[in-house]
């Protein structure tokens, strides 16, 4: 079937979803256009509105429309406490799934000089700043557990030491429910480096 | 001529990767006999796969893969071994090698020697207080491998024997010549270093030092004059080092 221009172009425009291939992408216009046109114009209006307005938090480098983000500028959090993570998706899961109550700093990525990504593209310029002159008491390191990761973690970590700060590295290992047998020999290799202290 | 290839088992390391469509990984190892290839590692990125914290570089691995012309299809991979966990430093410094690596290393040129030089260096950054030696003798045979042998014995144009206690200039194209300090700026290299670094013996601190400082004059200019970045990432750790 040939669609229509517009039709065409809405379906390729779709395409740029992850995970949309051209089937499913014809799928949603389809299903927009008979049963959804409200919810539709709705989306549509939210994501100029949003391409538009959303920016990055001048303090922790997530996205926000505001200069500062609700989780920078929330008066109930430690500031004395700060997580680094690679993503805001990283940030979202650790608000949502730990009890954790510090700020966060976000990367929006990890040091993978192969890739072209150093400290300056990392926005390590500004976390110096804020380690420097915010009283932080602990950076809690919590970068993805790959090897480009631990390079990250390690190298901020004696950014952070150096100026008299602790630097802490989340756990990692077996995965809970995981059988060892089945788990992949890097994170075995870990799991035994890191092993700690049965508490009794 | 395009051929089928099938590859079973064969030791390698992963030097880089990157996302490739939705799920998978495209990788540029580096295999024992096969040299540097490129394969994809299809869903390699979906949430249970178990290539996942595999597939990164510095793990021994033995990899089987299939595939005609370029782009080959990796099949399997498994650990290899023991696992040396790289940590701090030495991942960085890590990365440099692979960088290197991905430098000098044209696909599908066999270097069985050097992916042992490679394996042994990255045990040894691993390990050694200090990576600079060791880094520098795989430096050095890695020119050698590719095409850039540093000539370390004689002098470029006379031929004679280099001395130890000369001075020289280092051409990276052709070689070293008498140092002649009114021709030449700086103050050289002297020929103690250059024997050092091709008798493999770099223990002493001038040398090592000199030797840095040939390598990476020869390194920038055989890498089309492009400065590796990894190298910055280390470099901050001894500040007071003139890396
Ligand atoms: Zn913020």
């Amino acid at each position: 079937m040939s669609a229509s221009p517009l039709i065409a172009r809405l379906v390729d425009a779709l395409r740029c979803l992850p995970g949309v291939g051209p089937k499913t992408a014809q799928r949603m216009a389809f299903h927009l256009l008979e049963r959804n046109r409200d919810a539709a114009r709705e989306l549509s209006k939210v994501l100029e509105e949003a391409m538009v307005r959303i920016g990055r938090c001048e303090s922790c480098r997530t996205f926000s429309e505001d200069p500062r983000c609700p989780v920078c500028t929330a008066r109930d959090r430690d500031p004395r406490l700060l997580c680094v993570v690679e993503t805001p998706a990283d940030m979202a899961a650790i608000e949502s799934v730990t009890g954790y109550r510090g700020m966060f700093f976000v990367l929006m990525g990890h040091l993978s000089p192969l890739d072209g990504v150093g400290p300056a593209e990392l926005g390590l310029d500004r976390f110096q700043k804020r380690i420097e002159s915010e009283g932080i008491d602990e950076v809690v390191l919590a970068t993805s557990s790959t090897v480009e990761g631990e390079a990250t973690a390690h190298y901020l970590a004696e950014m952070v030491r150096e100026r008299g700060i602790r630097a802490t590295r989340i756990a990692q290992g077996v995965p809970m429910g995981g059988e060892l047998e089945f788990v992949d020999g890097g994170t075995l290799a870990r799991a035994i480096t890191a092993r700690r202290d049965v508490d009794v | 001529m395009i051929r089928t290839e099938r590859i079973d088992l064969e030791p390698a390391f992963v030097l880089h990767s990157r996302r490739y469509r939705e799920t998978s990984l495209l990788i540029e190892a580096f295999g024992h006999d096969s040299g540097r290839l490129a394969v994809v590692a299809r869903g390699a990125l979906r949430p249970k796969s178990r290539m996942r914290g595999l597939l990164q570089p510095f793990i021994p691995l033995l990899i089987s893969w299939r595939g005609r012309g370029e782009l080959a299809t990796l099949t399997a991979a498994e650990a290899q071994g023991e696992i040396v966990p790289t940590q701090g430093s030495a991942t960085l410094i890590g990365f440099y090698v692979n960088e290197l690596l991905l430098h000098f290393l044209h696909r599908h040129d066999p270097e069985p020697d050097l992916f042992e030089t490679y394996r042994r260096t990255l045990q040894r950054i691993a390990l050694e207080e200090d990576p600079e030696p060791s880094l520098r003798i795989f430096e050095k045979r890695l020119l050698q491998a590719t095409g850039y042998a540093l000539q370390l014995e004689r002098e470029a144009k006379s031929g004679a024997r280099i001395v130890p206690d000369a001075r020289y200039i280092y051409r990276p194209d052709s070689g070293p010549e008498p140092w002649d300090p009114r021709r030449h700026s700086g103050a050289g290299i002297s020929g103690e270093t250059l024997l050092a670094l091709s008798e493999e013996r770099l223990s002493k601190r001038d040398t090592l030092r000199e030797a840095k400082q040939l390598m990476r004059r020869v390194i920038f200019a055989h890498s089309g004059e492009k400065t590796l970045i990894s190298r910055n990432l280390w470099r901050r750790r001894r500040s007071s080092d003139a890396a």
